[in-house]
């Protein structure tokens, strides 16, 4: 169990903090998935994590053991695949994984075994002989995957790891996720692609200026309360109509049109009641629940691809 | 069209610092550095070598020679009138002296002989790694001042004996003595202290280009190194536990090997090649093997560790590629290897002092020109290795920094 508690962090020189107070946790076999625009603070989570940055203030644990502890004797317990293709280009695929697998202390018919099981999971085997400069970019990323998992690590960091990838790639990878966690594994994910979020997390945390904006699971967020009402209205003026919108959540108008988000406890028809009290003709009407992305903009009032 | 991509060209140059400092400020610096190295090269250095006299002679001729000497070439750096050579030795071996202007007890004597015993009187012991012109000038000077003081001498008995009490000058006039010889030249002998090899072009160039290319894994190791930093596999050895010495020596050891093996080859093309293609030889023969791979060594150490220092300094690969060169270059213009550090001036000389390259190069000269053991390359070796110490701790420092 990872156990990431009230962390803050500040860098030198800098004004605001990078990350004020964060606390997550993650089981053993779930996929976190960690949302927030860029320069929210999840590269700096990351770093933590992989041991670049140490902690400032607050704590983090695996198992109820300090990370700092774990970092020091096993390091290999937790492995990051981060954006970039952090390999060396120059070697081929099987000098990369035999590299890393010795850089974490694997060593004779182990590290022999365990090269043969990353390169089998990541379907690599036909390009162990090819400069990883050579490979396309969905091989790439398989690649920055397999050398991650060659320690078999418990915690598996996995930063946007499906940039640049086609969708066959990105499905493949998506998949190897899921197996992974399937098998036991901790998985944190960041990625901008909500519809991967929502297709593979089991919990989700999105936070932005260093702090947690919201942690659940995918259906506790999409349920908090963020039913919405999209409508166009004939026959009221603008103060009037926002005035009767704004009894039952925030209205926003967008063009022509009006977004209400409902207040928790109010009801769509109730509101079309008032309008049409109010003198007001509804020419269309749409009712629904917010997506990911509408919650992740509604909180951080950001695209996640700023 | 044109003109808006000739604004985009020049924007692009203006930005690139280390592009615009490479264009301009090295050649200046280039400018400034060579003219000032080979200010003397066309008024040779030879009335400033600091020099010691042994004088073993008491007749007035040696000092008279002495004095003529001293008229050309200033006061020496030390007399050893009754000591003997053991004191100068070492001094003009290792190169801190020029010479040694050695006269033999019978000098006075002998030079006023009108026949020539062949028994060498004034020696000229020189630096062993003493430009071939410089000690052709001054052996030829040498001879100059005795032939005249003994032309002098010479006429002066001669006058003595064709003059007897009383004769009238006119009558006792004699035809001269045509078989005796005015020249000194039996005389004087100029030799370089040393057993070892003369220098020559190959002798001088082989080190120098050699200390010259060590120094160039410093463009090759920071650049490689910059690599793994911005793709992260840096901080991804990192996180798997590799602990920052691991990380450093990794990177040290194969440039160690691969200074060696371009120590062997520039040897080699020295001591083979050149002879082939009609130049001289390098010669290795009665060197100390020891001492050149102490300074192999040192000389290595100190490039690594530049660069180490270097790749966890600068941020780019255009820091890497502008300054690595640019240093290389700077120290070899200012530390003797584009120009040998005996024909710069002074100050030149004195500058070329702070050059980790002019350590490495006086540490190879030493042993292939001078013979020296261990104990003779001991000062530049100590140096180039308190360099490599001071940019490793540099490079240690930087490098956790840079990596995460």
């Amino acid at each position: 169990m990872l156990e990431i508690s009230n962390i803050s962090y500040c860098y030198s020189h800098a004004e605001k903090p990078a990350l004020a107070g964060v606390s997550l946790s993650a089981g053993r076999g779930q996929i976190l998935g960690l949302l927030g625009p860029n320069g929210a603070g999840k590269t700096t989570l990351i770093s933590h994590l992989s041991g670049m940055l140490s902690v400032q203030q607050g704590s983090i644990s695996i198992d109820g053991q300090p990370l700092a502890v774990i970092r020091r004797n096993t390091p290999a317990r937790i492995a990051v695949a981060p954006q970039e293709y952090a390999f060396y280009p120059m070697l081929t695929v099987k000098e990369n994984l035999e590299c890393f697998a010795s850089a974490g202390g694997l060593g004779g018919s182990r590290k022999r075994q365990r090269m043969a099981d990353c390169m089998a999971f990541a379907q690599l085997e036909r390009f162990a002989r090819t400069r990883a400069e050579r490979l396309s970019g969905g091989l790439k990323r398989r690649l920055n995957l397999a050398i991650a998992l060659l320690p078999e690590p418990e915690v598996i960091l996995l930063d946007e790891p499906t940039v640049g990838v086609d969708p066959q790639s990105r499905a493949f990878l998506l998949d190897a996720v899921k197996m992974l966690a399937n098998n036991g594994a901790t998985m944190i994910y960041t990625s901008h692609y909500m519809e991967e979020i929502e297709a593979i997390a089991d919990r989700v945390v999105i936070i932005d200026g260093g702090k947690v904006l919201r942690e659940g699971t995918l259906n506790e967020l999409l349920t908090e309360g963020m039913a919405h009402v999209r409508l166009a209205v004939d026959g009221v003026a603008a103060v009037q109509l926002k005035a009767v919108l704004g009894n039952f959540g925030t209205a926003e108008a967008a063009g022509d049109e009006w977004w209400v988000m409902l207040d928790p406890g109010q009801m769509p028809t109730a509101l079309l009641a008032a309008v049409e009290k109010a003198g007001g003709k509804v020419r269309q009407a749409e009712f629904g629940r917010n997506n990911l992305e509408q919650l992740f903009m509604a909180l951080t009032h950001h695209s996640l691809r700023d | 069209m044109l003109p808006a991509l000739i604004k985009k060209e020049l924007l692009a140059l203006i930005r690139d610092v280390h592009g615009l400092a490479a264009l301009f400020l090295m050649p200046a610096l280039f400018i400034i550095i060579m003219s000032l190295a080979l200010k003397d090269v066309y008024s040779p250095a030879i009335k400033s070598l600091p020099y010691v006299v042994d004088n073993r002679d008491s007749g007035q001729l040696a000092l008279t020679l002495l004095a003529e000497w001293e008229k050309r070439h200033g006061k020496p750096q030390a007399s050893s009138p009754q000591t003997g050579s053991a004191g100068w030795v070492d001094e003009v071996r290792n190169g801190k002296l020029g010479y040694a202007l050695v006269i033999e007890k019978d000098f006075s004597r002998t030079l006023a002989t009108s026949q020539l015993a062949d028994t060498i009187q004034v020696r000229l012991i020189t630096d062993p790694g003493q430009e071939a012109g410089i000690f052709a000038a001054n052996k030829a000077e040498l001879v100059m001042i005795a032939t005249e003081m003994r032309a002098q001498a010479l006429l002066a008995a001669a006058r003595m004996a064709s003059r007897p009490a009383g004769a009238d000058a006119g009558e006792s006039m004699k035809e001269p003595d045509l078989a005796v010889a005015v020249s000194a030249q039996k005389l004087v002998e100029a030799e370089r202290l040393a057993a070892g090899p003369r220098p020559t072009a190959v002798q001088q160039n082989v080190p120098a280009w050699l200390v010259f290319g060590m120094f160039f894994v410093v463009a090759s190791l920071a650049n490689l190194f910059l690599q793994e930093r911005q793709c992260g596999a840096l901080a991804r050895l990192a996180s798997l536990g590799v602990p920052t010495s691991m990380m450093i020596w990794s990177k040290a050891l194969p440039y160690l090997a691969i200074n060696g093996l371009q120590a062997a080859l520039m040897l080699a093309v020295g001591v083979w090649l050149m002879p082939l293609l009609g130049g001289d030889a390098l010669s290795l023969a009665g060197i100390h093997w020891g001492a050149l791979l102490l300074v192999l060594l040192a000389v290595s150490m100190a490039a690594i560790g530049l660069a180490l220092a270097l790749a966890s300094l600068v941020r780019t690969h255009a820091q890497a590629s502008a300054v690595g060169p640019t240093i290389n270059i700077l120290m070899a213009a200012i530390g003797g290897v584009m120009v040998p550090k005996f024909v710069m001036p002074d100050f030149m000389q004195r500058l070329a002092e702070f050059s980790p390259m002019n350590w490495g190069l006086e540490g190879m000269l030493a042993v292939l020109l001078r013979g020296s053991d261990l104990a003779g390359v001991l000062q530049p070796t100590a140096k180039l290795m308190g360099f490599a110490t001071v940019m490793i701790i540099i490079a240690v420092l930087f490098f956790r920094r840079r990596v995460s």
